[in-house]
């Protein structure tokens, strides 16, 4: 097998993480950002960051990869936070052992709805998908044991709420870290493979040998799972669930815009976008003003997807390379 | 090795595929011709279980695969290309062939192992040369070398070749066929082709089934498929006599 040694240096799935060197110093940075004790305008700017990269990033098993665009990840996402709101106001379960349990029960939630959903393509599959987030608002709504329409109110942590917030800023950094780093194993390994061939030409893929059901109720599973835990962090930071506000459709939106903006075929794109989105949304509302903020997002989008509709990663690097020659 | 009992298959009113036997043997390169829409792709599309058909049987080394999936039938070492070449457009030429590497009967879970077995494959069908670029910038000859090398990728025993010549001229008519008979003796594949052009089909099979109107009009080697009437009927209309 001596055709393995001269693998061609520009190929994606060849290069190591040495080219990302960076990262580890961000993320240091990032993690030890709190000791200077920063206003908690900021912890809380950088905490909705990192919940978007979580969710952008899983939202592209399906989203990028596969090519099963699904305004349905606000579910899972309302899945894991309304499992951590239950856990802890109907039992007293501690956030740290039940967040991962929102993430169980999303997965399981994709289950069942995924042999069904997963069957229609284009754009059935975004409306079913959608359904799927209002169907289950209308549940949450109505249904006394979560809450109905006055939400649910978390214990807050006997601690003050500068901790609370500190700690929460920390566990969706990892988590975030954690989820980038599961979805960019999966597009450099033999899974991303099948799901990219599954965007490709899903018949295709099928002669390979690949079972494609199979397979995209992995990815849809994995991104569910991803999501809910999201979800239940989310929820302890926040303290309340309300049907309103974690099953807001807007959410699945600006997951969705996130991912195009930045591109989504790869791990870079999504992370690029939930960051740069969620910066200029946060700070142009907060110092500018909503109306503004609307008018600046819809420009950028719409500069975005004429200009360089793969995203603007891959616009970046396509003018590198011609730069570099 | 590949054989078909009553096969039919239709769509709505219109019966693409009535009654149709056939048999490949191990080691043979059969052909399948016909006019256009006469329902030879709806036979490959059967087989390969993209379509269930109606009634009828597919047996492959004797086993029942009618109502397999398409995928369980690649991993049963059945390889098939599409009329309209399907490259995966967005991927480099080398990920096309290496995806299928991948997951097929060979099953490796290694990308670098999975690169290096398409590196070869490449290089057997001399597409080597082009293994960065992305599928969508290949020319027509070069598509259809890049999903037989896809086909090939599977590692199937047996490969089913829809229209790999159409489209081809002359020297690349000869590079294809030449192309066909090493994958039979190097690789020891068994090949049921679709074809249109009859250079290619004469020059290579040793068995042809003609088809029209879902229909199997005939059955034999190719000198005497060429002479029979009915065959030549179907291809040019009937004489006229003054």
């Amino acid at each position: 097998m001596d055709e393995i040694q001269e693998k061609p240096k520009d190929h994606a799935q060849t290069r190591s993480w040495g080219k990302y060197i960076y990262f580890p110093v961000i993320l240091v940075l990032l993690f030890a950002f709190p000791l200077v004790k920063p206003p908690l305008f900021f912890l809380t700017l950088f905490f909705s960051v990192f919940m978007y990269v979580g969710l952008t990033e899983s939202w592209n098993l399906m989203g990028g990869y596969t090519g099963y665009i699904s305004l349905g990840h606000i579910a899972f996402f309302s899945t894991g936070a309304y499992t951590t709101a239950v856990l802890m106001n109907r039992l007293g379960a501690s956030p740290f052992a039940t967040a991962i349990l929102g993430g169980v029960f999303a997965a399981i939630l994709a289950a069942l709805v995924g042999y069904p959903v997963l069957r229609l393509k284009g754009a059935y599959f975004t409306i079913s998908s959608l359904l799927l987030a209002v169907v289950m608002q209308l549940i949450f709504m109505n249904w006394e044991f979560v809450g109905s329409s006055t939400g649910l109110w978390y214990k807050l942590l006997p601690v003050s709420i500068e901790t609370n917030r500190l700690i929460f800023y920390e566990v969706m950094l990892v988590l975030a870290t954690v989820i980038t780093v599961v979805v960019r194993w999966v597009e450099k390994s033999k899974f991303g493979a099948g799901l990219i061939a599954i965007r490709e030409d899903e018949d295709v893929a099928k002669t390979m040998g690949i079972n494609t059901p199979w397979l995209k109720m992995q990815a849809f599973i994995l991104g569910a799972f991803l999501a809910g835990w999201v979800g239940g962090v989310y929820g302890y930071y926040m303290s309340y669930v309300h049907p309103e506000v974690t099953f807001n459709i807007n959410t699945s939106l600006l997951i969705l815009l996130m991912s195009f903006f930045g591109g989504c075929r790869t791990w870079t794109g999504p992370l690029l976008g939930a960051v740069v989105l969620s910066l200029v949304n946060q700070l142009i509302v907060t110092f500018i003003g909503a109306e503004i903020s609307r008018i600046l997002y819809g420009l950028l989008l719409v500069i975005v997807i004429i200009f360089m509709p793969d995203g603007v990663m891959q616009y970046v690097k396509g003018a590198f390379m011609r730069v570099k020659g | 090795m590949l054989q078909g009992i009553g096969v039919s298959r239709r769509f709505g009113g219109l019966k693409a595929l009535t009654d149709f036997d056939f048999l490949v043997e191990k080691g043979q390169i059969v052909g399948l011709i016909g006019p256009n829409g006469s329902g030879k792709t709806t036979l490959f599309n059967v087989i390969t279980g993209f379509y269930p058909a109606d009634s009828g049987k597919v047996l492959y080394h004797g086993k029942d695969i009618t109502r397999c999936k398409p995928y369980e039938i690649a991993k049963l070492g059945i390889a098939r290309t599409f009329q309209i070449v399907r490259p995966l457009l967005g991927l480099s030429v080398l990920d096309n062939v290496t995806t299928a590497v991948l997951y097929g009967r060979e099953n490796i879970g290694s990308m670098a192992k999975g690169r290096g077995r398409a590196l070869d494959l490449l290089r057997f069908v001399r597409l080597d040369a082009k293994k960065d670029v992305p599928g969508q910038s290949l020319v027509a000859a070069e598509r259809k070398r890049l999903e037989l090398a896809r086909a090939l990728a599977i590692k199937p025993e047996f490969l089913l070749l829809d229209e790999t010549f159409s489209g081809l001229n002359d020297t690349e008519v000869a590079d294809a066929i030449k192309l066909i008979f090493k994958i039979r003796d190097e690789l020891g594949l068994t090949i049921f082709l679709i074809e249109h052009v009859m250079k290619a089909v004469m020059g290579t099979c040793e068995k042809i089934f003609v088809m029209q109107y879902g229909v199997k009009l005939a059955e034999g080697k190719p000198e005497e498929v060429s002479k029979n009437p009915a065959v030549i009927e179907a291809y040019l209309g009937k004489k006229k006599h003054a």
